[in-house]
Formats: structure tokens, C-alpha cells, sequence
């Protein structure tokens, strides 16, 4: 009984707790709060973790260098649970509670998508550093600004490699969401227009292990190549359940997250010769646009002993970061809207590349789109290196 | 015809390991009435622990099988013992609703111990499939659905003809006369639970290998056991494992010939008719333990 | 008497919320709370009334959800007839569901919820031109009032909270009518009340209309709310909520799923603050299990309790 009494007390606490009013306010050396959401649990939770770990990287070397505006940096961490709800309420507190000035997030493009009129709705500006439908900036939504590429950007920078890749007739096998559906219709636009003949295009549930059926039908096709858009752990169960079934075909996986080093790892040989557009090259970082600093890069993750698969992600964690900070820079002051029209001022080489964002989207309210670069490599002899057609 | 073949087969190795997934459910939903919704996370926890002992302990396989049968059996066990006891008696959605918190706690601790990225569990079969006519078919499946169908036999050999099985079927007939007759109930009820946890443990320690270890791996799980749990009939092992086969056949029919996206729908579709014409389970007149 | 004052004081505090509630980002916890404190009766009703649960009641949620949405999107519907027409569509859901779990009872009552809730969601996951698949709809359009638009976080907890008194009251209604009575005699012993003269089946229709059609206008609201709809709002761990609300409220009562609608909005919230994000979801996983433990029949019973046994003079209450 009196256990009963304390439990419900305790209970009643919680909720307390949860309505209290938030702590105090910012004194001008306090330290810049950013916002920061992502899958830290769930499905995806590795590569919102990924994300969070180059975020957390980007911090350090801010702090380290004596912070921003004389004052230092901190990251405000926020969980989406892989669920859009989650990361509209994440955001809300975000800028409510937490007051911060600028976020980076959201990871999936349905969660970035709930989150936009949040943005909206306090006049806050968000980096979108993963998220590839299209709609994210074209939307006319003025607070958004994506430094990761929309998967039409993503087919162009395929486009130049299709004759030397000798594709001829292609199959699609990609997962049921927003991402796997738009990277399809992207690079089946871009094959088509180059002569090449599309075949079939097959789906899998987010959390499907069983991949036999849609790769018995992709045999019957009599095609050359196979585009995979999904995350690392699938793409690993479709290249050994291909090699079961005797599937012998060009590999080409998109949307850059997933790490040829973990395919490597696990799917051993049935990996090999597969090719791989990725944003981020680690295994050869001087050949990036900015070597010094990408290498930079890897050697912190590899120091704070972070798994090097997760670099081909990490790495958009620090380039959302430093693009904040080089706003909140420009603008001289942590206000959101001062933020915002820094950020069109951005112009800075992150891990991936240049970052300087274009308009994109309905006249008067454009959002920030900017171009990242875009590569090809190949896993061969269980090692990842530049593709066989390209002689650099 | 051919392709009808690979399906077929695929079904098959897949169904199979369904079966396995439906009999330790239907030993603790058929019997205990326990909606365990956390029976996935004995399925993960299975895989992680076969994954700890090959890849981390360098144990051989087998020896990892056990370790991971012996785990489910111990959580199992602390479940029962701590969670369910002393809320006997309560109303069955009290109790769904304690499973419910362990399978959140469960999750999210496999989370918080091995991170969010997927595992690759090391096993001894070669990679190259066998091949058989127009038929493909990897060792480490073939190896699964045999060590499959062999627990299945022994969990059968357990309940039909060991003097344990004949308690636990008294029990979960009419507990106050097997109390009576001097049959110990509570640790009955201990071990049944267990022996479902660690039915569970042991298909994810042999379908780990053959996908990955996930910390949200046991939710489809989950799902997949409870259709093939009413398909086969509450209780009835020989319905699980006939259930789980067929669950397996339907789905790669249904994703190799209708659509691929709408594949699990198939299951879900094929439990509404099961229970729209046949609501005991496609084996009512099978075999029935309780 | 207690009760009644706790009442009073609870309905001027929602009332008078905007008010005193300082920070918006409360008043939108509120708001979700309020949204569903109408799921959980909704839900409750079937629980806790006919003693069926519905593993799949999200599926009534999402398609109110959908065709409220896609009403106002596509054919520019205003939201008071999107409202109503989410209600009559889920509705229809619920009467599909009930006369196909015609002779079903209990744990296979539970499966063919979960079944139809998984076939909603792939349709709608599938299904691309009308529903837009994965890619979700985005843009839905706030409540328009004549020249007004409710689109600040006040007006919309005035209309979630009108939206949730007027389910309690239904419920209440419902629940101490004729109706309601044969539900209960149908839940405590099913042949029983057979064998005077009430048909199961036709009440437990009645019922799944009834609380999907509720449901149903839970999801306009968070359509509008949200402004975003995706084949999301289908998830298993949208009706798993649901089912807590209404357990650890207390099932069978009218308060409960209020009280437990409340609590398990805040909660995860109150986790937020509380605990590294790491650790939150584990914190809730061992937050319920304790509750379950020490409170197995929900917080309301338990305080029903604490009363009667501080009045013992008085005849226990129904």
C-alpha cells in the first residue's frame, strides 16, 4: 500500500517534471546551442548515430579553435525514433524549450518533411544533411537548406560513367520508402534518356531479410545490371542471397550510406566487383576536394575509435555542423533569422566538398540547395578502390 | 515452371524457420495464455548471444547454439519467476501489457549494449550454394531447416512422452486437479516459459548467420509467430510447424507472382480467411496439447 | 465528492490552458495528449466494454487520418466536412472488422485486428497515386472558422479539447444506456447474456463502429495538427500506446483512459528532460513494468480503491 502511494507519487513527479517551465536564460558568453535530430533508436538508429558521432566531431574542433563569436558551441540532442510525429515534437522542443537558433536534421526525408512547418511556424532554419526527395526543398519552404544531393542530383552525377560502365538493360530492386522510390524514378529517368532499357524494378520492406522472391523474378530478365537502393544491412542480404541464387550481374548501389567497407565485412565475396556511388571516399581521403581536412577527418573518427563503416555517413554530420557555424559566423549573432540569411552568404569546403547553396523552389520562397560531389568506387580484391573504368 | 520451383524451395527453408519461431509461442500463448509480445526479443537475444560466443568467445558453432538455447532458457526463466508469478491471476491484458515493457526494455537494451549497426554472425558452411537441377539452395539453410525440424522433434518428444510434458499438459488442462495430484505448478510454469524463451533463442541463433543481428530484428518475429500460431491452432505443435510452413510457401508465392511489396500482406490476408472459415486453426482436428 | 471537485478543477485547468500553460511546446504536448485521450476512449470502449481487444485500432486512426487529408488536399474539402466524412470512413472500417470477427473471440478477435491493420498499412504504403506512398502528404490545410484559420496552438487545444469532451460524453451516454448495460453483461459472461435475449455479434458491431468512427476523428485532428500525413501514422507502436493508455488508466472505467491518456503523453516528454537519449527508451520500457506492477489494474481502479477504503459507510460503487 504505502509502496503503492510512492510509486503513484513518484509517477505524478514525472509528469511534473515535464510541465515545469525551462531553466533560466542566455547570457551573451554563454555557449550557442544547436539543435541536432535524428534515428538515434530504432530501425536506422545506426546511421543517425553516425551522423550524430561527425556532428560531435565538428563540435570538438569548433570548441577546440576557441569557439564561434568568442563563444563556444554545444550540440542539443534530439531523438526522431525513426517516426515523423517524434521529429515534429522534436523540433518543437527545440526551439521552444531549448531556444536554439538553427537545427540540423532530420535524417529520413518523411521526418524531415514533418519537421518543415515547424521551421515555418517559428521562422527557424534547419541544414538538412540526408534526406533525398526532391520535395524537401521545392516545397517553398525559405528555412530550409539541404547540403545532401536529391537523388536527380545524385543520377546526374552517374550520368558521365554509363557507357563506361557498359550498362544495357537494368533492373531496380529498392526499399518501400520515400528514398527507394525517388532514387528509382531518378535514375530511371537518367538511364532511359541515355538509350538504356529498364527492366524491372522490384521493392522490399524497410525490415525485410528475405529478398529470394523479388531476385528470382530480376534473373528472368535477361538484364546486365542491378541498381540497389537501401540501407547497408539489406543491401548485405541481397548480395548473398544473389550469389545463393547465382545472380551474376553489375552491381551499382546508391544514396551513399551505405559503407562498401561493412559489405566488405560481411557479404565477403559476394561483394566483390559491385560498384558504389558514395559522397564521402575514406579510404582515400586526399583524393577529396579538401584532402588535408577530409583525412583530417578520418584520422578523429579513427582516434575516438568510432567504426570506420560509418564514415561514408558520418562525415554529413560534420559538414550540417561547420555549415551552421560558418552562418552563425557571418551573421555575427545567434538569431534565427539573421542565421537564415547567412546561410545563402555560406560559402565553405566541408569533408564532402564546396558548400554554397542555390535557389530551389517555387519564386519568393526558395529553399537552399547546395551541390555536393558525387563518387564512384568498386570493391575489388576485398578492397575498395576507384572503378576499373576510370583511369586516374 | 522452374521459377515456381525456386520459390517453392525458398518457401520451404523459410517456413521452416517460421515453424520453429511458431512453437515456442504456441507453448507459451497456446498454453499460458501469455501474450508475449517480447517472444522477438528472446529471438534477438538468441542471435546476439551466438554472435557473442562465435565472434567474440571464438567458440565453435555448435557450442554457440547452445549458448544461445541456454540464454533464452535463463531470461526466460527470470521473466517468469520475477514478472509473471506474482502477477498470476491478473487479467491477460495485465499481463500482455508486463511483456509489453520487457519487449521495450529488451529492445532497447540490446540498443544500448551492441549499437544499432547490423552484426554478422561468422558460421563454418561454405558460401557457394548447392546446386540441384535448375535449384539453388545455400548450406547454411539446408543446415537450418534440418536443425530446425530436429528441435521440433525433440520439443514433440518432450511434451508427448517425457513425465515433464505430461505435467505441463495437466497443468495447462486443469491446473487445481494437477495441483491435487502433486504436480508442482509454479515450476511448471517456469519451465514452460523457459523452453518457449529458448525455442525462440535457438531460431535466432540459426537464422542470425543466415541474415544479420539487429537490435529491432525480433519485431517482424514477433508478428510471423503470432500468424503462425493461429494458423496452426493455439497449443498445437504439429499445427505451428504445418502453419509456419505454409505462412513461408504463401508469402514467396504471393512476393514471386502478385507483388513484392504487398508480400507480407499475404500473411495477414491468409489469417483472416484461416479465421473467417476455420477459426481453430487449418489443424483443428490435429493433435492438440491443451 | 472529491471526485466531483477533481472534476471542476480538472476541466477549469483544461479550460483555462493556454493561460497558465507558459511554454508552447507544453501546449502542444496537450494537444497530442488531448488527441489521445480520444483514441484511448475509443479504444477503451471496445476493451474495456465488450472485453475485445483491437490490436489494429491504428488503422482506424491513419484512415481518418488519410481521408481527411486527402479530402482537403485533392477535392479542397473544408475540415468540418473532411471531419465528419474521416469518421463515417473509419466507421465503415470498424463495421468491416466487426462483421468479419462475427464469431470471433478473444485472442483471434486480436489477430484479424492486427491482420486488417497490417493490410491498411501496406496498401497505404503501396498504393502510390492514391496516397503518395512512402513519400507521405504534406501541406494539409489548418481548420478554417469563416474569416478565421486555427492555426495557432490555442485554437487548435480548444477544438481537440471540444473534440475530447464530446467523446466522453458519447461514451458516457453509451455507456450508462441500454446499450451499454448489454455490453457490459456481454463482456462479464457472454452466454449468459445470450441466453436472455442480447446478440453478441449485432453489440460488438455496434461497438467497433462506434469506437472506430472515434478513432477516426482523432485522426482528422492530428492531420490538421500535424500537417503532414505518411503511411507512419499506421505504425504498431501508434495502437501499442493506445493499449497502455487504456490498461494502465484503467479499462472499463471512463476516466482511465483519460487519466492514462495524460500520463503517457507527458511521460515520454518527462523522459526527454529527465534522461540522455540513450537511455530513454529503456526508461520507459522499466517505467511501464513498474507501473503495471504495482498499479495491475490501472490507476484509476487503484484510486477507486483508495476511496472506498477511506468510506467504508458507502455501498461499493458500480
Amino acid at each position: 500500500m504505502m509502496l503503492k502511494r510512492l510509486v503513484s507519487t513518484a509517477l505524478v513527479g514525472l509528469v511534473a517534471l515535464a510541465l515545469l517551465p525551462a531553466g533560466g536564460g542566455a547570457q551573451s558568453s554563454a555557449p550557442i546551442k544547436i539543435g541536432v535530430i535524428e534515428p538515434l533508436s530504432g530501425p536506422v538508429a545506426a546511421s543517425g548515430n553516425y551522423v550524430r558521432m561527425g556532428a560531435e566531431i565538428a563540435r570538438d574542433w569548433v570548441n577546440a579553435r576557441g569557439g564561434v563569436n568568442g563563444r563556444k558551441i554545444e550540440l542539443q540532442i534530439e531523438d526522431n525514433k525513426s517516426d515523423p510525429k517524434e521529429a515534429a515534437s522534436a523540433a518543437e522542443k527545440l526551439i521552444v524549450r531549448d531556444k536554439v537558433p538553427a537545427i540540423m536534421g532530420a535524417w529520413g526525408s518523411s521526418m524531415t518533411l514533418a519537421a518543415m512547418p515547424k521551421l515555418e511556424e517559428y521562422g527557424v532554419p534547419m541544414v538538412v544533411e540526408t534526406s533525398s526527395a526532391a520535395s524537401v526543398t521545392k516545397r517553398g519552404n525559405p528555412w530550409v537548406f539541404r547540403i545532401s544531393p536529391p537523388s536527380e542530383m545524385e543520377a546526374l552525377g552517374l550520368e558521365p560513367y554509363v557507357d563506361k560502365l557498359g550498362v544495357k538493360k537494368v533492373d531496380f530492386l529498392a526499399v518501400n520508402t520515400d528514398w527507394g522510390r525517388g532514387s528509382i524514378q531518378a535514375f530511371g529517368d537518367m538511364l532511359r534518356r541515355k538509350g538504356v532499357q529498364v527492366g524491372a524494378a522490384e521493392f522490399m520492406e524497410q525490415s525485410a531479410t528475405d529478398m529470394n522472391a523479388q531476385l528470382t523474378k530480376i534473373k528472368q530478365t535477361g538484364g546486365d545490371t542491378l541498381f540497389l537502393t537501401t540501407a547497408v544491412e539489406q543491401i548485405t542480404l541481397v548480395l548473398k542471397q544473389g550469389q545463393e541464387q547465382r545472380l551474376a550481374r553489375k552491381i551499382v548501389t546508391t544514396g551513399g550510406s551505405s559503407s562498401p567497407t561493412q559489405l566488405i565485412k560481411q557479404a565477403g565475396a559476394a561483394a566483390e566487383g559491385s560498384y558504389h556511388i558514395v559522397f564521402f571516399m575514406p579510404w582515400f581521403p586526399e583524393a577529396m576536394p579538401d584532402g588535408r581536412l577530409a583525412k583530417a577527418f578520418v584520422d578523429e573518427w579513427t582516434k575516438r575509435g568510432n567504426p570506420f563503416e560509418g564514415l561514408t555517413e558520418g562525415f554529413r554530420g560534420h559538414d550540417g555542423i561547420a555549415t551552421i557555424v560558418e552562418a552563425v559566423k557571418l551573421a555575427g549573432r545567434d538569431e534565427p533569422k539573421a542565421i537564415q540569411e547567412a546561410l545563402w552568404k555560406v560559402s565553405i569546403t566541408g569533408v564532402n566538398g564546396p558548400i554554397k547553396f542555390e535557389k530551389d523552389g517555387p519564386a519568393g520562397k526558395e529553399s537552399g540547395q547546395s551541390k555536393p560531389s558525387i563518387f564512384i568506387v568498386q570493391v575489388r580484391d576485398g578492397k575498395v578502390a576507384l572503378p576499373d573504368f576510370l583511369k586516374k | 515452371m522452374e521459377q515456381l520451383l525456386q520459390h517453392l524451395v525458398n518457401g520451404l527453408v523459410l517456413g521452416g524457420t517460421y515453424a520453429l519461431l511458431g512453437i515456442g509461442l504456441t507453448l507459451i500463448f497456446g498454453l499460458m495464455s501469455v501474450v508475449n509480445f517480447a517472444h522477438g526479443e528472446f529471438y534477438t537475444l538468441g542471435a546476439y548471444a551466438a554472435f557473442a560466443a562465435l565472434a567474440l568467445a571464438g567458440l565453435p558453432f555448435f557450442a554457440a547454439l547452445l549458448a544461445a538455447i541456454a540464454a533464452g532458457a535463463l531470461l526466460g526463466a527470470l521473466c517468469e519467476r520475477a514478472l509473471l508469478r506474482p502477477l498470476r491471476g491478473h487479467s491477460i491484458d495485465t499481463i500482455m501489457l508486463v511483456m509489453i515493457g520487457v519487449w521495450i526494455a529488451m529492445q532497447n537494451a540490446e540498443l544500448l549494449a551492441w549499437g544499432g549497426v547490423a552484426r554478422s554472425i561468422p558460421h563454418p558452411f561454405p558460401t557457394a550454394p548447392l546446386t540441384l537441377g535448375p535449384l539453388n539452395i545455400a548450406p547454411l539453410r539446408l543446415f537450418v531447416v534440418l536443425t530446425a525440424a530436429a528441435l521440433i522433434g525433440l520439443a514433440w518428444l518432450l511434451i508427448q512422452k517425457t513425465r515433464l510434458g505430461t505435467a505441463m499438459r495437466a497443468t495447462f488442462q486443469d491446473r487445481d486437479t494437477a495441483a491435487l495430484m502433486g504436480v508442482p505448478i509454479g515450476r511448471i510454469h517456469t519451465l514452460t516459459f523457459a523452453f518457449g524463451a529458448a525455442l525462440a533463442a535457438a531460431a535466432g541463433a540459426l537464422l542470425g548467420p543466415v541474415f544479420l543481428a539487429y537490435p529491432s530484428m525480433g519485431d517482424l518475429a514477433s508478428l510471423k509467430a503470432f500468424s503462425v500460431v493461429i494458423l496452426g491452432g493455439l497449443g498445437n505443435l504439429a499445427g505451428a510447424t504445418l502453419g509456419g510452413l505454409l505462412l513461408g510457401v504463401a508469402e514467396e508465392l504471393g512476393a514471386g507472382y502478385v507483388s513484392s511489396g504487398y508480400r507480407d500482406a499475404v500473411g495477414f490476408v491468409a489469417i483472416i480467411l484461416v479465421l473467417l472459415f476455420r477459426p481453430a486453426g487449418l489443424f483443428a482436428r490435429a493433435e492438440r496439447i491443451g | 465528492m472529491i471526485a466531483r471537485a477533481a472534476v471542476a478543477l480538472g476541466a477549469v485547468a483544461a479550460v483555462s490552458a493556454p493561460l497558465w500553460v507558459a511554454n508552447p511546446y507544453h501546449l502542444h504536448v496537450l494537444i497530442m495528449a488531448g488527441i489521445f485521450t480520444i483514441l484511448a476512449l475509443s479504444l477503451n470502449l471496445l476493451l474495456g466494454y465488450t472485453g475485445q481487444l483491437s490490436l489494429g485500432h491504428a488503422a482506424f486512426f491513419g484512415i481518418g487520418a488519410y481521408t481527411s487529408a486527402l479530402l482537403a488536399l485533392r477535392l479542397s474539402w473544408s475540415f468540418w466536412l473532411a471531419l465528419p466524412a474521416a469518421a463515417l470512413a473509419s466507421g465503415l472500417a470498424g463495421w468491416a472488422i466487426g462483421r468479419l470477427a462475427l464469431k470471433l473471440r478473444g485472442a483471434y478477435f486480436v489477430l484479424v485486428t492486427i491482420s486488417f491493420a497490417g493490410v491498411i498499412s501496406l496498401v497505404s504504403i503501396n498504393w502510390m497515386d492514391l496516397t503518395n506512398g512512402p513519400l507521405g502528404l504534406p501541406g494539409v490545410p489548418p481548420p478554417t472558422l469563416g474569416p478565421w484559420t486555427l492555426r495557432t496552438k490555442t485554437a487548435y487545444w480548444y477544438l481537440v479539447l471540444a473534440g475530447a469532451a464530446l467523446t466522453y460524453l458519447v461514451c458516457h451516454r453509451l455507456v450508462t444506456s441500454r446499450i451499454g448495460r448489454a455490453l457490459v453483461a456481454l463482456r462479464d459472461n457472454e452466454p449468459l447474456a445470450e441466453s436472455v435475449g442480447i446478440d453478441g455479434t449485432r453489440y460488438l458491431v455496434l461497438a467497433a463502429v462506434i469506437s472506430a468512427a472515434m478513432a477516426g476523428v482523432a485522426g482528422s485532428l492530428y492531420a490538421h495538427y500535424t500537417r503532414f500525413v505518411s503511411p507512419e501514422v499506421f505504425l504498431f507502436s501508434y495502437t501499442v500506446t493506445m493499449v497502455i493508455m487504456v490498461i494502465a488508466g484503467g479499462q472499463g472505467t471512463l476516466a482511465g483512459p483519460v487519466v492514462g491518456a495524460l500520463l503517457f503523453t507527458a511521460l515520454p516528454e518527462a523522459l526527454r528532460e529527465a534522461v540522455a537519449w540513450q537511455w530513454q527508451m529503456l526508461a520507459y520500457g522499466v517505467v511501464l513494468v513498474l507501473f503495471v506492477f504495482f498499479l495491475p489494474r490501472g490507476l484509476v481502479p487503484a484510486l477507486n480503491d483508495v476511496r472506498r477504503r477511506a468510506a467504508p459507510s458507502r455501498p461499493p460503487l458500480q
